[in-house]
């Protein structure tokens, strides 16, 4: 019997799937290039007005349009090194969970030193000596995050693999990496996407904040995180310079928060 | 029971007065890099330079806000007909901060400092023209026999030509009067423990924190100076400056950040607090001539006029005027009609094609890491994004920068500024555009044998209208070379507390602090 979707799942879909909108229509719907001046606002940035819904910043560039654009790069670091992140963490997890031993035993071990090393500072490290660009922040994001997946996925890993399908399988003489895939992976794929969603709101957050301390992707390219950094100083005089990327972020993140434990709460039913 | 502890924190720091006691007039600075250099041979910036000429003496000055010379520790001086010997009078009353008297031979010293190649002094060039320079400078000889010293208070320069404005270098910190014995004993390290002649000594220098000047006991102006110390912290970026000016942690705020800017030209109460001068400064952006892309004279002329300067110099608030050629307006020898390059994104696209300039190479943009700047840059980013070309954005701190722009094939486009040093085309066209300063200020690696020869020609004229007229030759030459893109002449705006009196604004040099005072001690 297929369980009713909950309220907490469907407004996350929404929200989630009004971001991907927004980031693939991004050149259709910004009404102004984000990287052009299209206002004389320089030095002195514009309030909300009709022609600017969302105002104009101090080098004289649609608000609007650059948070639009910023919805592009957000989805895309975050699902990206969302991705760089599972893969990480589930290929650990899972050999952790399933062959157990030493190979738990290491990989755990591994897992808590990374646990220890603090994700922000090491991101921003790591970040300085590739050099800010699109792919090293993927990839530095990825390598900071993975250690909750890792553990999750290993506890469930662990449990499937006592599971009587799966000693039956093993017994009729099934390889390991066979099992894996057949008979685990499956089995904890739920799990994962859920976790997925909870951490994709997470990777954007670091990326927001890498972006923030000026070690994202670098300009001219939008990104929420730098438009916040760029209006700090202006906080007193043009507080909706910072207030509305703070709101998109906000937004993104709630989003995908309200999409994984509405799964999550699907599943526990 | 949180804000009690909070309320006397914060009164601790003031009563404290910087170590100073409670009634000294102290005057409080902030600023975003850290001083570097305070020892007159290496110092050439506005930040060296505000500190070593409250330390230092020269022969002669600038006055507080002219650009007229006046008697510092020369009372008169004279030189001959053809130019090339000048013969100054000393005061016999100028003491060391550590009270020894000083002498022309500690003239002497401290020039022939700069002009040994082991200091590696950034003010070298200046001095060559003294007879035996060079046999000193390679060691040949052990003294300038261009520098006599016939008796204790007289100082007599040869030169090897007549060099009409050689009594300005001589205004330059560089030429001040350093005692040996204290550069001997410290050595390299002589910068941290400076020890001259002037209104104020150095008391303490904590590097990335704060500088802490104190009176110098032995001062020769009587009443002056009239503060008893200046502090500067250091590292304090232009937003928080703005904050501790507002709450009276500092006295001066000396670059007023541009969100706040309109604000201030808004609120008269605030506007009253203003001062500005028109300085004698040109921003540019510095093509390296010897790197691709900007060995072809077309790419740098693209670049000229597919940057709006117009839009810099709103982005600043209107802050300045377009530059249309290296001399700045209040230099004597500027040409009002030089056209510079007019904002032209079509002829910038039309010439990058004919030097089949390469799409999309990423080139860095090296510039100083400040708010301005940083805005300056992403406007300049812009613009040459519209003509094809992708620039990368590169903020770097001040001292850093200029170290790596002085290294010959290193950074290929750098934004910098140049502010004189004397009134005299000289200072700009030789000092940054002849083959001579190569690994020093010109750091464009621009050279053309056109104008080296009448750089040289016009050095040597005294009659101010030829030799004017000869620069503006060389200038011209240089405006089509375009080694430059010619950006803004920028108006510095200060804002200075009510109580502090006296904070002259001079053209070409930093605020003095000698005639400062405070009408209320900082101690409150």
């Amino acid at each position: 019997m297929k369980a009713r979707a909950n309220a907490m799942e469907v407004i996350g879909a929404a929200m989630v799937a009004s971001l991907v909108l927004v980031a693939l229509l991004a050149p259709i719907l910004a009404p102004h290039d984000p990287t052009r001046a299209v206002a004389n606002s320089f030095g002195d940035p514009w309030p909300p007005s009709w022609r600017f819904p969302l105002g104009t910043d101090a080098l004289g560039r649609d608000v609007l349009s650059r948070i639009i654009f910023g919805a592009q790069i957000s989805l895309e670091v975050g699902i990206a090194a969302m991705a760089v992140t599972m893969t990480i963490g589930v290929a650990i997890g899972l050999s952790a969970g399933f062959f157990g031993g030493k190979v738990d035993f290491i990989l755990m071990r591994f897992t808590d030193v990374m646990l220890t090393l603090p994700g922000l500072l090491l991101a921003m490290a790591l970040v300085s000596v590739l050099g800010p660009s699109i792919r090293s922040i993927l990839i530095v994001i990825g390598i900071v995050s993975w250690t909750s997946i890792a553990r999750v996925v290993r506890a469930e890993a662990l449990s499937m693999s006592q599971r009587d399908f799966v000693m039956a399988a093993r017994t009729l003489g099934a390889p390991s990496p066979r099992l894996i895939t057949r008979h685990v992976l499956p089995n904890v794929a739920p799990t994962i996407i859920v976790m997925a969603a909870l951490g994709t709101s997470g990777t954007l957050l670091l990326d927001a904040a890498l972006s923030f301390l000026g070690l994202g992707v670098p300009p001219p390219t939008p990104s929420w995180g730098r438009m916040i950094e760029e209006a700090t100083i202006y906080f007193r005089v043009a507080p909706w310079l910072a207030t509305f990327p703070g709101l998109a972020i906000f937004y993104a993140v709630l989003a995908f928060n309200l999409l994984g434990y509405g799964v999550l709460r699907q599943r526990a039913r | 029971m949180m804000m009690t502890v909070v309320i006397f924190a914060g009164c601790q720091q003031s009563s404290d007065n910087f170590g100073f006691p409670p009634s000294a007039m102290v005057l409080r600075l902030a600023s975003n890099d850290d001083v570097p250099s305070l020892d007159p041979a290496a110092g050439y910036d506005t930040a060296s330079w505000t500190f070593e000429q409250a330390i230092f003496d020269t022969l002669v000055r600038y006055g507080d806000a002219d650009v007229e010379l006046h008697p510092e520790v020369a009372t008169s001086w004279e030189s001959s007909a053809d130019g090339s010997v000048f013969t100054f009078h000393l005061r016999n009353d100028v003491r060391f901060s550590n009270g020894r008297p000083v002498t022309a031979a500690d003239f002497k010293f401290g020039i022939e400092r700069v002009i040994d190649p082991a200091t590696l002094s950034k003010g070298m060039e200046y001095y060559q023209g003294i007879a035996g320079a060079a046999e000193f400078a390679a060691h040949r000889k052990p003294h300038v026999d261009g520098i006599e010293t016939p008796d204790p208070y007289t100082l007599i320069f040869r030169l090897s030509g007549p060099d009409p404005i050689f009594p300005h270098k001589l205004a330059m910190p560089f030429a001040s009067a350093v005692p040996r014995e204290v550069v001997e004993k410290w050595g390299e390290d002589f910068s941290r423990h400076v020890v001259g002649s002037g209104a104020f000594k150095l008391r303490e220098w904590i590097g990335g924190q704060r500088i802490v000047l104190e009176k110098n006991p032995y001062y020769y102006v009587k009443g002056q100076p009239r503060l008893g110390g200046v502090v500067e912290q250091v590292g304090v970026n232009a937003e928080l400056q703005w904050l501790k000016f507002e709450s009276s942690e500092i006295d001066v705020l000396e670059a007023i950040p541009p969100s706040e800017f309109p604000y201030v030209m808004k609120t008269p109460a605030l506007r009253a607090l203003t001062l500005n001068k028109s300085t004698v400064t040109t921003e540019y952006l510095g093509m390296n001539c010897q790197m691709p892309p900007f060995d072809d004279v077309r790419v740098r002329q693209a670049f000229n006029c597919a940057i709006d300067k117009q839009k810099l110099i709103a982005v600043i608030n209107g802050r300045g005027i377009m530059a249309r050629g290296v001399l700045p307006p209040n230099l004597p020898g500027y040409d009002p009609d030089v056209r510079g390059y007019d904002y032209d994104p079509a002829k910038a696209r039309a010439l990058l094609e004919q030097a089949h300039f390469p799409h999309d190479p990423k080139l860095p943009l090296w510039f100083r890491a400040d708010q301005t700047g940083e805005m300056l840059a992403e406007s300049i980013q812009q613009d040459l994004a519209l003509a094809g070309v992708s620039v990368a954005l590169k903020p770097v701190a001040w001292g850093p920068l200029l170290e790596a722009i002085r290294q010959p094939k290193n950074v290929q486009f750098f934004m910098s500024a140049w502010e004189a040093d004397f009134p005299d085309p000289e200072n700009f066209l030789s000092v940054l555009l002849s083959r001579k300063q190569f690994g020093s200020n010109n750091d464009a690696f621009y050279t053309d044998p056109a104008v080296e020869a009448l750089l040289g020609q016009a050095a040597l004229v005294s009659d101010m209208k030829k030799r004017y007229a000869i620069y503006d030759q060389a200038q011209r030459i240089v405006i089509a070379d375009a080694p430059w893109v010619f950006l803004i002449h920028p108006v510095q705006y200060v804002m200075r507390k009510p109580w502090v009196h006296d904070f002259i604004m001079n053209p070409m040099r930093p605020t003095r602090f000698e005639p400062i005072s405070l009408s209320q001690p900082t101690g409150d």
